[in-house]
């Protein structure tokens, strides 16, 4: 019938296996050793980049503590995996030996639910601390209000003058002053950003039709990476801005300049002329001014080509191949970011009126 | 010719998949006809036709392939109160290759038939990653644009979520599951069919995205809204996929839990049950309850994409938070989905091969369950960055740290199965023991993210890649290895290579580490995850992490030649060449056609080495067996 | 489904040597039953992420229930659940009818459950047609739509398993010893009931 009759059993005196006798405190001595090494190991190890705000510090001892908690548990399960397979592995012989029937011990199983237990209540009790040190609201906090679109960041600052409107900074970089209280109102055009400055360590998600805000206090001058943390789309990777942190005299003139910008120079082409120049315009303000520069549009993105530079002396035609397969010529010194959906989005009509627009408005001459 | 159009199988399913396909083009013209659009130019909800049509056959063609396939053919008698086949031979066993390619009902065809179809995606997967690692070896962009890149990781991460781990581990424990409780086949024999066929509908699909216009889904496997519902339509290769992933999964946990309930063998008690049936006991509630949530998620993303629903548009009263509540609540609990049936498998590995009964039997139990519930308490961990309420983050933190005591449970009791045993080094019991402390690490690195704070810093980098990897590969895959190697004598009737197994574990061992355990450094100096580009600091670890990534393919081809090469010229294997007490060791390797021709008997724990005469099941029925019961066979029950 | 896939063995225990021995039987409740109790969760988990989808637009986002200028016809469907409700009973009747081997009951009781089920679809439809917004119009529609529109899928599924007994009572199956196949799609078409009953209270009532 091809079954087996029945069960192997086991029986017969168990022998004396004499290399395996277990000493657990010398595992423990072991265990111990090998804790601290690694617990120095990693704290030797430089994991963070620069800190720059108030609440790195907290957040950096946070992880160390982390670390000091956890690297035993890791080396104590492998210092115990590796004892019992040099001092219990099958040896010559032994082939149809068997263990002793340890059924369990209820003190042991006590105790291995009751340390991890308290262990890991002092851990989010610690953590909870940490959060209300990092998140408490601090005396006159200067908002910026930060806007996520697909691939930018803009940045808006109350206006000294107390007029309630707003000054705008849209050349990707983040002014604060040193040592001020900032919070970060978040918000986002399209689709979900995340807005973090790892030199601050914070950082949130920005979410199309909330504002979402967290607080630092950058309290180092320098220059730091402005990364999109979320993925966004084709240009995620390359959503980066600069947060420049300075002492509080720069920051006022900055902010002033920003408040009475220079004349703007008059548009170069024809900016109302037919219907379907007009119709690309918009196009081009709702899509595209993102990434490119454009002064008929207003546009000062700079993720991809300055189109008032590269455009001129093309056709249409060249232009609109340019929008409906970006990847076809890759302009040099960029990488291939730029959605190839548009025809897929805005219909042909939309990537023929943009091919129009642009070839008439960056016409030489 | 006619004749094989005609009868069930794949060239009446290839026929019917082409029919299907008409068949909604059809609608789609009548639809656009009746409401005025014109057919073949823009207009309308979903702007082009033959998009809209591509959709509507996503959906519909799969199941016209079924039809034809005949997975249906049994309900429609039914359903028509017409006579039905009955079960018998025709729909068991396999004779040759072929029978893999039908609607089989033998849970050992259906489960080898998943194994292999899994680790076929497994490797496409994987093959994607090596992609991924390609471009990332350097700064700046190398083979693939942003677009493809970001396509690429999100269908590795997805063919390896959905079409590797859920259905390899539903595989597996559908092979020696229904062996294990004694029982001759699943409840449901035709369901499971079914189910089994849904999964490389899914698996085409979302490996066929990439030749949709405007290019394969580049969400992540998460699928945000609003990024997913405003994508080109590669991303509903995603969206409907996992439909139909989501159904077979929550059909063969159905399936499961029936069997387990009402199927086991006389004597064979839920505390004599081996913790790999407790383990999928356990994983199949969560699929059945969570489960429907991702399907429901899609849905949303679906009705927003394609008939201009409102779920996400926050300017029409919509909520966009409302998708990663929904998303999480399944896909928390997934992550134990991929966890928990590993842990069945490597009780199964390492009581047999340390030669010990298990310690703390029903602590092991309890523990499954504790997580079942834990893990519905959990979801809002993956939210701490989202923007949503503050307060939620405090209860979620202090639940997902307790998550950890019951693993911890877990770990402990298997490091004293070991303590004092008779150790067998073989291929099966090195990946159990990789797995305890690679499990470790990424669960202690789950326990980090848990901290509010620290995961704000953390969240969305480079860590969260090497959390993931470490459960996912030094976790659940690792048990998959582990089980694979275990049974690989039962399902083929072969002995592998010993030799090429331990040279696969040492291999992938030292390159896993090598692959991931950088990235733990490089997240938390910075470098954001589902980047195509990074800054030049990183350059050096990221070479440093894609070439032990190739070394980490490479040694995938070293288990699938051994695989391939020990089945079809191995040595035989014998009933039971590990000496296990449990049932599917006491039948023939492979096992007859009907497991058992006379349903066994229980009569004592499955894990009793050591007890001297111990026996835990009897070939024999009930009745007969009774009076021959063991004088220590009792002892499972004080065993604790 | 699940239920069907058990369902056919029962009925032809006479080739039984050709197949699998029997399995034992190692629990009261039936096999069928018990996939589609386990179903029925499922189920309501789907239900459960659209009432999710609900709260979070109407509780969380705060919007306003129904959107500004819409009327949710209240009383229609407040009758048309007293017709679905009632469906409930006919069926109940029909059970009790062939537990007594009452062939005529049975038939007479599937067939009026069937098209009060199908009255309920109809009226549903209509109510779409007038009910003057559309789920295009904002996230208070969309869900509108989403949860009564679930439901309706559901009703029909069930449509279509009440409809298969209707034919087979009227091919003569189901027997006082034999009737597990219309017991089961009957669980679940009291499952669509209440569940409507929820629906209506939280999208009409509330
Ligand atoms: C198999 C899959 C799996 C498993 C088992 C886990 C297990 C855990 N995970 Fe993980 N997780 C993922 C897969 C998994 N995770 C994936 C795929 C993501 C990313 C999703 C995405 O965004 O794409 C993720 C993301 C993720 C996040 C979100 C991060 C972010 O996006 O910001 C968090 C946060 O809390 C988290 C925590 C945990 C915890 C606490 C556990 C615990 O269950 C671990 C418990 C185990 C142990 C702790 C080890 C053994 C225990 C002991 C030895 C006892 C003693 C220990 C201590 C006292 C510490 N995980
Ligand atoms: C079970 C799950 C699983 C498994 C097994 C793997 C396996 C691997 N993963 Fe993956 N991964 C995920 C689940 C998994 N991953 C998830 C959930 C994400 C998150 C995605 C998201 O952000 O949405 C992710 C994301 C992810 C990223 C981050 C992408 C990003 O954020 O930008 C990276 C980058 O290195 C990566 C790499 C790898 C590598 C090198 C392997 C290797 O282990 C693969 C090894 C296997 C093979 C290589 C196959 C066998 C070999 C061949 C077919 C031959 C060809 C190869 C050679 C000749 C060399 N994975
Ligand atoms: C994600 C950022 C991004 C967006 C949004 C974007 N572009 Fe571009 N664009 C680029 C980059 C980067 C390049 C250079 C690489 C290339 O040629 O593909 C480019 C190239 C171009 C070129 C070719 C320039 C040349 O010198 O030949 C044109 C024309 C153009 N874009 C027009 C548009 C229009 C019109 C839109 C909106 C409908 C648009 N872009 C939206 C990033 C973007
Ligand atoms: Cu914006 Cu990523
Ligand atoms: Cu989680």
């Amino acid at each position: 019938m091809g079954l087996e009759e029945r069960s192997l059993a086991q029986t017969g005196p168990r022998p004396e296996r004499p290399h395996a006798r277990a000493d657990w405190k010398q595992m423990l001595g072991i265990g111990i050793v090998a804790s601290i090494l690694g617990v120095v190991a990693g704290l030797l190890i430089d994991w963070f980049p620069i800190a720059a705000s108030n609440e790195a510090k907290p957040i950096d001892t946070l992880w160390d503590v982390l670390i000091i908690a956890s690297v035993p548990v890791f080396v104590g399960v492998c210092v115990v995996v590796l004892f019992s397979v040099i001092k219990f592995r099958m040896r010559d012989g032994e082939e149809e030996l068997d263990g002793p029937p340890i059924h369990g011990n209820t003190r042991l199983e006590v105790i291995w639910t009751a340390i991890p237990a308290i262990l890991l209540v002092g851990l989010c009790t610690y953590a909870f601390i940490v959060l209300e040190d990092v998140e408490k609201a601090q005396a006159n906090t200067m908002e910026v209000r930060v806007v996520g679109e697909q691939f930018a960041w803009t940045f808006f600052y109350p206006n000294p003058d107390g007029s309630g409107e707003e000054i705008a900074a849209t050349r990707g970089e983040l002014y604060l002053p040193v040592n001020q209280p900032i919070k970060f109102n978040l918000q986002a055009k399209d689709v979900l950003h995340d807005f973090w400055v790892p030199a601050f360590r914070m950082k949130k998600d920005a979410v199309p039709g909330m504002t979402v805000s967290y607080r630092v206090t950058p309290n180092r001058i320098g220059r730091y990476p402005i990364v999109c943390a979320e993925l966004c789309g084709l240009g995620h990777a390359t959503m980066r801005a600069t947060a420049v942190v300075v002492s509080r005299e720069d920051f006022d003139a900055w902010l002033e300049e920003q408040a009475n910008p220079p004349e703007p120079t008059p548009a170069a082409g024809g900016g109302g002329g037919s219907g379907a120049a007009a119709d690309g315009k918009q196009l081009f303000t709702a899509n595209c001014a993102s990434c490119h520069t454009l002064s008929d549009a207003g546009a000062n993105g700079t993720t991809g080509p300055n189109l008032d530079e590269t455009l001129p002396g093309q056709d249409a035609a060249a232009i609109r191949t340019s929008i409906a397969e970006p990847s076809v010529e890759i302009v040099d010194g960029y990488t291939n970011i730029m959605p190839n959906d548009y025809e897929q989005r805005l219909g042909a009509e939309g990537v023929d009126a943009l091919a129009e627009y642009l070839a008439e408005v960056t016409k030489e001459g | 010719m006619t004749a094989r159009l005609r009868a069930p199988g794949l060239t009446r399913a290839g026929l019917f998949l082409v029919l299907g396909t008409l068949f909604c083009a059809a609608i789609i013209v009548a639809v656009r006809e009746a409401y005025g659009y014109p057919v073949f130019a823009d207009g309308g909800i979903v702007p082009k036709a033959q998009n809209a049509i591509l959709l509507l056959s996503l959906l519909i063609a799969p199941l016209w392939f079924l039809v034809g396939l005949g997975a249906f053919d049994y309900w429609f008698y039914w359903a028509a109160g017409k006579r039905t086949r009955p079960e018998d031979h025709s729909g068991h066993g396999a004779t040759s290759w072929k029978d893999y390619f039908r609607v089989n009902t033998d849970h050992k065809v259906i489960g080898i038939q998943y194994v292999v179809t899994s680790f076929f995606f497994m490797l496409i997967g994987g093959l994607l990653a090596m992609l991924v690692r390609a471009e990332l070896a350097a700064p700046g962009s190398q083979f693939v644009d942003a677009n493809a890149f970001n396509g690429l990781f999100s269908v590795h991460a997805s063919l390896m979520i959905f079409l590797f781990i859920i259905p390899v581990f539903a595989g597996l424990a559908n092979y020696v599951l229904p062996l294990m409780i004694g029982a001759p086949d699943m409840a449901f024999p035709r369901l499971n069919a079914l189910s089994f066929w849904m999964l490389p509908i899914a698996g085409v699909m979302m490996t066929a995205s990439f030749f949709a216009p405007g290019g394969s889904f580049s969400t992540g496997w998460t699928a945000y809204a609003p990024l997913s519902t405003s994508a080109p339509i590669g991303q509903m290769f995603f969206t409907i996929g996992v439909q139909f992933a989501g159904a077979s999964s929550i059909a063969t946990a159905l399936n499961f839990l029936v069997t387990i309930i009402t199927m086991r063998a006389p004597g064979m008690s839920f505390w004599r049950m081996p913790l790999l049936v407790w383990a999928n006991f356990s994983t199949s509630l969560l699929v059945v309850i969570a489960t429907p949530f991702i399907a429901a998620s899609q849905f949303f993303v679906l009705f927003d994409y394609a008939l201009g629903f409102n779920f996400f548009r926050p300017e029409r009263d919509g909520d966009i938070l409302m998708y990663q509540h929904v998303f999480w609540f399944y896909s928390h609990p997934a992550v134990y989905i991929m966890m928990l049936p590993g842990f069945g498998i490597i009780s199964e590995v390492l009581a047999v091969k340390a030669r010990k009964p298990i310690f703390g039997y029903r602590m092991m139990a309890f523990s499954l369950l504790a997580i079942v519930l834990l893990g519905f308490t959990v979801w809002a961990h993956h939210m701490f960055v989202s923007g949503m309420q503050d307060w939620i983050r405090i209860p979620m933190m202090v639940t997902t740290a307790i998550i950890a005591v019951p693993t911890g449970i877990k770990i402990f009791s298997w490091l004293a199965t070991l303590w004092k045993g008779v150790l067998h080094m073989d291929t099966p019991m090195l990946w159990a023991l990789g797995f305890i402390t690679m499990f470790t690490l990424g669960g202690i690195s789950g326990v980090v993210l848990a901290m509010v704070p620290m995961d704000i810093y953390v969240s969305d980098t480079y860590f969260i890649v090497a959390h993931i990897h470490y459960v996912l590969y030094g976790g659940s895959l690792f048990t998959i290895y582990a089980g694979v190697y275990y049974w690989f004598p039962k399902m083929t009737g072969r002995m592998f290579d010993e030799r090429l197994g331990k040279i696969h574990f040492w291999m992938t061992f030292v390159s896993f580490n090598a692959t991931f355990g950088p990235m733990h450094l490089v997240g938390v100096k910075g470098m954001p995850r589902r980047v195509a580009d990074y800054a030049e600091e990183f350059a050096a670890w990221n070479l440093f992490i894609s070439l032990s990534s190739f070394v980490l393919g490479l040694s995938t081809l070293v288990f699938i030649y051994n695989m391939v090469a020990s089945w079809r010229g191995g040595r035989r294997a014998s009933a039971n060449p590990w000496r296990a007490l449990t049932l599917e060791w006491q039948v023939t390797s492979p096992p007859p056609v009907f497991n058992f021709d006379r349903i066994p008997t229980v009569v004592g724990g499955p894990y009793e080495y050591g007890v001297p005469g111990h026996v835990h099941g009897i070939m024999e029925p009930a009745e007969e067996a009774r009076p021959k019961q063991a004088a220590g066979a009792s002892s499972a029950e004080e065993g604790v | 489904m699940a239920a069907a896939a058990h369902l056919g063995s029962h009925e032809h225990e006479d080739h039984h040597h050709h197949g699998p021995p029997e399995a034992n039987r190692s629990s009261r409740v039936d096999p069928a039953t018990l996939g589609m109790m386990l179903f029925i969760i499922s189920e309501i988990m789907v239900f459960g992420a659209f009432f999710t989808a609900y709260f979070f637009i109407r509780v969380v986002g705060g919007a306003e229930w129904p959107a500004e200028g819409d009327h949710l016809p209240k009383l229609i469907a407040g009758f048309n659940t007293a017709i679905l409700v009632s469906s409930s009973f006919t069926l109940h009747y029909a059970q009790e009818a062939i537990r007594k081997d009452n062939r005529r009951g049975l038939q007479l009781g599937m067939l009026v459950t069937f098209l009060l089920g199908a009255t309920f679809l109809f009226i549903q439809i209509n109510e779409y047609v007038h009910v003057g917004f559309s789920p295009q119009d904002h996230a208070q529609g969309t869900i509108f739509y989403g949860l009564t529109g679930l439901h309706g899928a559901h009703v029909t599924i069930g449509l279509v398993l009440l409809l298969f007994v209707v034919i087979r009572s009227f091919r003569g199956h189901y027997s006082s010893q034999s009737h597990l196949g219309m017991e089961v799609p009957g669980i679940y078409w009291h499952f669509v009931d209440v569940m409507w009953i929820v629906v209506y209270l939280t999208v009409y009532i509330i």
